[in-house]
């Protein structure tokens, strides 16, 4: 199975990821509509949006996970679909579903996913036992994954996710359902590994954790860009203390419970 | 063509599968219990059948002293000793317990109560016939809404009027050369068939049944395994980890093949080992040659299983549909019982099954002790079916992953 890789490099080399006109239709239901972004080098990248809005189908194609159905977009220079394979080496993903096999060991879970990056066996294993000493779960490295609470697993999923030390890192609702202790904990590593020079992709509907953590937010709705700021100006622009009435000003207060397309559509086991 | 990393891929994703097999031990004990329920309960409700032997005018029978109701319509003298006759002999031979009703309908009422199996008539004029030197009838009612149980009556009871017909034969030949040194067999009999058994030792129904439930569990068993494991994965989200990782696809289908390929091989040789403690069943053929049969009947099959958890939404919708193709496999895939028995479109739908030529090469190799080249036919089918089924299915996984 060769995947023809594509080599042309992003004329903008400061640019990690920049879409063109991307868009992703499930039968009538338009997804993600004509989107363009570009997301700069380092930095976090706040991906903000209603429920169905289109974040995650977003992130999933800039993930290789699905074609987009017309536009382009390029990761680190690649193009997702031509060059999906060198994409692939150069991004990490920490998705709304635990990435990791409840019957493997936190260590056996990371030496599993590394070597689908052919990370050799010994470096590997150091790799490993470094990252959970760093989220500090070196005593239940031989424990199955199965037993952890909520916390311990996403601790493991965000190392598992890193091992291969990804470029761009894209992450998925990292801190909904834990509590306080690892959500504290989840927001320093995300910080920290920013410092390590690592772009990073993150949605959340938690607006206090977008406005502490992004450098600038893009907030989407209905598949489509609303607005892409820093939360600093974002505040300004909108005159108030907080990226909450922000985000509301701009998608509106009505909840969304209306049954679009996607009720209707074959989406098949998680695939938005 | 399939690179070094490919497999190493491939072995990593199977040790984890097998890995996650091994750990749960509920699943595991499951897993083994599945042959040895299958093998102990196919076993008891097919009951060994003794030989019969020729020599000495024995009938074997898998099912022994069935009750049957004798109507002696005709009060002659040869009516009675014909009569007196098939009682001895049912009862030596254990074949039918024989009570005696007065007329047809009492015996017609009792078995249609369920209490016979079977009525045989000796109809007036019976005497008269024998006494005349013509061919007199003896009349059959069986209990036609168990078809197996009719013919097995049928066939024993025909059987039992043949050694008596015989007798009457024998006797009629004394009586018109008494002094003849003849043997009177030889003029009633001259050709008798004696059963020259292919392997020599008793064979049982299990020796059909052993191979067949191999090839049936390991079939079922790559197309269940490996839909499930795919499906299981894509629910629970590891899926996503396998393709955002920079491997190639087929690796992740060459894993989960090979996972069940190892797990249907276990079940297999199971089910032969059981077949061999518990129901004496003999193994004459290589070992080897089964390996390499069994692999190609998963390798023929996984190509469906993929496809269908291709196109099934969901876990559920799968095991669905898995099951609605395997059920129906099982019966006309020549497993319970030979296909010949089946009208021939059903043949046809029956050859069209992989399941059946595994079983076919399988029995083969065990029971006659096949070299590879006389299972050739069915080996090449196997293969064809593999790179028939596959060419659909990776691309069809590939297509079906991307959504």
């Amino acid at each position: 199975m060769t995947v023809q890789e594509s080599v042309t490099v992003s004329p903008l080399p400061n640019q990690a990821i920049e879409t063109h006109g991307l868009t992703k239709r499930f039968g009538n239901f338009t997804a993600v509509d004509s989107v363009d972004l570009s997301v700069q080098k380092g930095e976090i990248y706040g991906f903000l949006g209603p429920n169905g809005a289109g974040k995650t189908t977003a992130i999933r194609m800039l993930c290789t996970l699905i074609s987009p159905t017309s536009g382009s977009a390029s990761v680190d220079g690649y193009d997702i679909v031509q060059g999906a394979n060198e994409v692939r080496k150069r991004i990490g993903l920490v998705s709304e579903k635990l990435i990791m096999y409840p019957r493997l060991t936190a260590l056996e879970n990371l030496m599993f996913f590394g070597r689908l990056y052919g990370i050799e066996r010994t470096t590997l294993r150091k790799k490993s036992e470094e990252l959970l000493e760093m989220v500090k779960l070196t005593p239940f490295k031989d424990k199955l994954v199965g037993g952890f609470s909520s916390g311990m697993r996403q601790r493991v999923n965000v190392i598992r996710a890193i091992l291969h030390d990804p470029d761009i890192l894209f992450m998925d609702e990292p801190t909904t359902a834990l509590d306080p202790q690892s959500t504290r904990f989840v927001r320093d590593l995300v910080k920290d590994l920013r410092r390590e020079g690592h772009t990073i992709v993150l949605t959340t509907h938690i607006m206090e954790e977008a406005d502490e953590l992004s450098d600038r937010v893009c907030i989407i709705d209905h598949g489509r860009v609303m607005a892409v700021d820093t939360p600093q100006s974002f505040k300004q622009k909108y005159n108030t203390e907080s990226l909450l009435d922000v985000f509301l000003e701009l998608t509106g207060r009505e909840l969304r419970d209306s049954a679009n397309g996607r009720i209707s559509m074959r989406a098949p086991m998680g695939r938005m | 063509m399939v690179e070094k990393i490919t497999w190493e891929v491939a072995l990593d994703i199977a040790r984890r599968n097998l890995l996650d097999l091994w750990r749960s031990k509920m699943l595991l004990f499951f897993f083994l219990l599945f042959p040895l329920l299958l093998m102990s309960m196919f076993g008891y409700i097919y009951p060994p059948v003794p030989k019969s032997n020729p020599n000495t005018g024995s009938i074997g029978t898998a099912f022994p002293n069935l009750p049957v109701s004798l109507v002696q319509m005709d009060d002659g003298p040869a009516a009675s000793t014909v009569a007196a006759q098939f009682i001895q002999l049912s009862q030596q031979q254990g074949l039918f317990k024989v009570s005696e009703s007065t007329t047809y309908q009492a015996a017609r009422d009792l078995l249609v109560q369920g209490n016979l199996k079977g009525i045989v008539i000796i109809p007036q004029g019976f005497s008269a016939a024998l006494t005349a030197g013509q061919p007199a009838t003896v009349q059959i009612t069986v209990d036609e809404t168990n078809p197996t149980i009719a013919a097995t009556v049928q066939g024993e009871i025909s059987a039992l009027f043949n050694i008596i017909g015989s007798n009457i034969s024998n006797q009629n030949i004394r009586d018109m050369d008494p002094g003849a040194p003849v043997n009177p067999a030889f003029i009633i009999q001259p050709i008798s068939v004696t059963q020259v058994p292919l392997i020599s030792g008793v064979s049982s129904s299990f020796e059909f049944l052993a191979p067949g439930f191999m090839a049936l569990t390991v079939i079922t068993g790559s197309l269940q395994g490996v839909a499930t494991a795919i499906s299981r994965e894509k629910e629970q989200g590891t899926m996503d980890g396998l393709l955002v990782s920079p491997i190639p696809h087929i690796s992740i289908i060459l894993g989960k093949v090979t996972a069940q390929t190892v797990r249907g091989l276990i079940q297999g040789f199971l089910i032969l080992g059981l077949s061999i403690i518990l129901f004496g069943v003999r193994i004459y053929g290589s070992p080897i040659i089964m390996l390499i049969v069994m692999v190609l009947g998963t390798a023929s099959f996984v190509g469906v299983g993929i496809i269908l958890t291709a196109v099934a939404p969901d876990q559920e919708t799968a095991q669905m549909m898995t099951v609605l193709l395997q059920f129906p496999m099982m019966f006309v895939s020549g497993i319970l019982f030979p296909i010949d028995q089946m009208p021939t479109w059903l043949q046809t739908v029956g050859k069209g099954m992989p399941l059946y030529y595994a079983a076919d090469a399988l029995r083969k190799v065990i029971i006659l002790n096949a070299p590879l080249t006389a299972i050739m036919p069915d080996v090449l089918i196997l293969i064809v079916y593999t790179f028939l089924t596959m060419t659909i299915a990776i691309p069809l996984f590939e297509k079906a992953m991307r959504r």
